[in-house]
């Protein structure tokens, strides 16, 4: 439905249910709804339980406005904005779990106040900080008697199975998901789980009956199998019981440790305490002379050491790491303590999220999501440079990139003679590297920013700059 | 209710989850195969009038 010029754009990851359509208008989020979608909302506003799931936060915050909002839509609902949309590919393990757990909830509390939702995706999930929030009040409907949940396939695809992968082969779920939208299919599923591997809890029968159902019932519209249900007696206490049951499935998987280099990091590392206490006033100076910013990205954030320091300053805090154990650890951490202002991404700087689904933009790549009021980026550069090849000016033009117009970026450059910078080029022919240099380092970053501030670290061979992007 | 099915649910995950709600679950998707064999033994007759 085409809206005329008010500077008003369709979310292009929100075409899925004809019966309602999501929109930005400059920094608010609204939903247009259908007669029907309006319906469903009267019936919705109206029950006990969504107002106690908007009370604790476990919906998202959600207002009728004037329907004059968006033309030709029966109504319009204006939406708390998450502070940063990820994909459930860039979440950890027990992310996905709590973002499983939490959809269950909410179907559950929908039930027994005879409702539904439509849907059972992860993409109905997103966060505040590391606290996970469900966003599709679209989602919602009147429950009709008998209905099995529509949403239970996608619920397996996008959310189960991938952590039926970690918790059983100890598989990392996130490049499933990165490389299919609807997520793992049934029958991917049985070919990973033969032999002994079938009676793992879980796999007989959501992934093997599940999938030889699907065969078996190919040819039988759903129409037609809800009635078949419908006769034999299928009921919402059965539906319930249904729900419980995958819950408590869920509560039972947990990740598979298998170890992983960059747990120890902080510990291992060459950084002396001096260093580091300097280090992060540098930082907690640099977050500071932003104001009260309202997004700092924290690029290699590790064990959320600097991610935290700009937390005490930042309305949100985004720790992107690439090791799925790493980011595991961290998100319990700030989960128990309690945290609202970080959240804790799984991404490889190198192989940043491209975007996703149809037309390539129905998920939106990380590039286009990160527009930060501060990039830090330490200890990154030479991972990038030394490690993965990356031009040194190429390294400072996706840093730059990420931060918005005016932001600042916090860049730490090892220089060529630290320990972990000779580590990573002792694994490299002699002289592959003649532009990774500090003084050419500074030359590429005052080519593209205004540096405010620099310093040395007391070990000497690593240098942090502050600079304004594009000042 | 056809306004519930945007998405395509799947004719046998719908089955399905009768089977995992438990005892009374497997009861309803048996008597769902019941009928179903029944209906086909019924029709059977007519089809080959």
């Amino acid at each position: 439905m085409a809206a005329p010029d008010t500077g008003i754009r369709v979310e292009p990851g929100s075409f899925r249910d004809p019966a309602n359509r999501v929109f930005h208008a400059g920094d608010e989020v609204l939903r247009g709804l259908g007669p029907e979608g309006a319906r469903d909302w009267r019936a919705l506003s109206g029950s006990a339980f969504f107002a106690e799931l908007l009370a604790e936060g476990k919906v998202c915050g959600t207002e009728e406005v004037d329907p004059a909002r968006l033309p030709g839509w029966t109504a319009v609902l204006r939406h708390e904005r998450i502070p940063f949309v990820s994909h459930p590919y860039e979440w950890s393990f027990a992310m996905l779990r709590d973002a499983a757990l939490l959809h269950l909830e909410i179907l559950r509390r929908a039930l027994s106040a005879g409702f539904t939702t439509k849907d059972g995706s992860a993409y109905n999930l997103q966060w505040r900080g590391a606290g996970p929030v469900f966003i599709d009040v679209g989602s919602f409907a009147p429950l009709a008697e008998g209905e099995p949940w529509a949403g239970y396939r996608q619920f397996c695809q996008t959310l189960l199975y991938p952590l039926l992968l970690q918790a059983h082969l100890g598989l990392d779920f996130q490049p499933w998901l990165r490389a299919r939208v609807d997520g793992i299919e049934p029958d991917q599923m049985r070919r990973l789980f033969r032999g002994a591997r079938r009676l793992l809890p879980g796999v007989p029968t959501h992934v093997h009956l599940h999938g030889a159902m699907q065969g078996r019932n190919a040819r039988a519209s759903t129409t037609e199998v809800r009635a078949q249900l419908r006769a034999a007696g299928y009921s919402r206490d059965l539906a319930l019981a249904t729900v419980r049951g995958i819950d408590r499935l869920v509560r039972r998987l947990d990740r598979r440790d298998e170890g992983s280099h960059w747990v120890d990091y902080q510990r291992t590392c060459s950084y002396t305490v001096r260093d580091r206490e300097e280090k992060e006033r540098f930082v907690e100076a640099a977050v500071r002379a932003a104001g009260t910013p309202g997004l700092v990205l924290d690029l290699g954030a590790n064990d959320g050491r600097y991610a935290r320091i700009a937390a005490r300053h930042a309305a949100q805090v985004v720790a992107v790491e690439q090791d799925p154990a790493v980011v595991d650890a961290l998100y319990r951490a700030l989960r128990a303590e309690g945290e609202r202002r970080i959240l804790p991404l799984v991404m490889d700087l190198a192989d940043p999220s491209p975007g996703g689904g149809w037309r390539g933009v129905e998920r939106a790549s990380f590039a286009r999501r990160a527009r930060a009021d501060v990039v830090l980026a330490l200890a990154v550069v030479h991972h990038l440079a030394l490690g993965r090849n990356v031009p040194l000016g190429e390294v400072l033009d996706q840093l730059v990139a990420y931060a918005r117009p005016g932001g600042r970026l916090v860049v730490e450059f090892v220089h060529p003679e630290d320990p972990m910078a000779r580590r990573l080029l002792a694994n490299k022919p002699d002289g592959l590297f003649p532009d990774y240099r500090r003084d050419e380092f500074a030359r590429l970053l005052a080519a593209r920013c205004r540096i405010e501030r620099q310093q040395e670290l007391p070990c000497g061979t690593r240098t942090l700059y502050q600079a304004v992007v594009g000042g | 209710m056809i306004h519930l099915a945007y998405l395509d649910a799947g004719s046998g995950s719908l089955i399905v989850q009768a089977v995992v709600g438990g005892v009374a679950g497997a009861a309803v998707a048996a008597k769902l195969y019941w009928r179903r064999l029944v209906d086909r033994f019924r029709r059977q007759p007519t089809d080959r009038g």
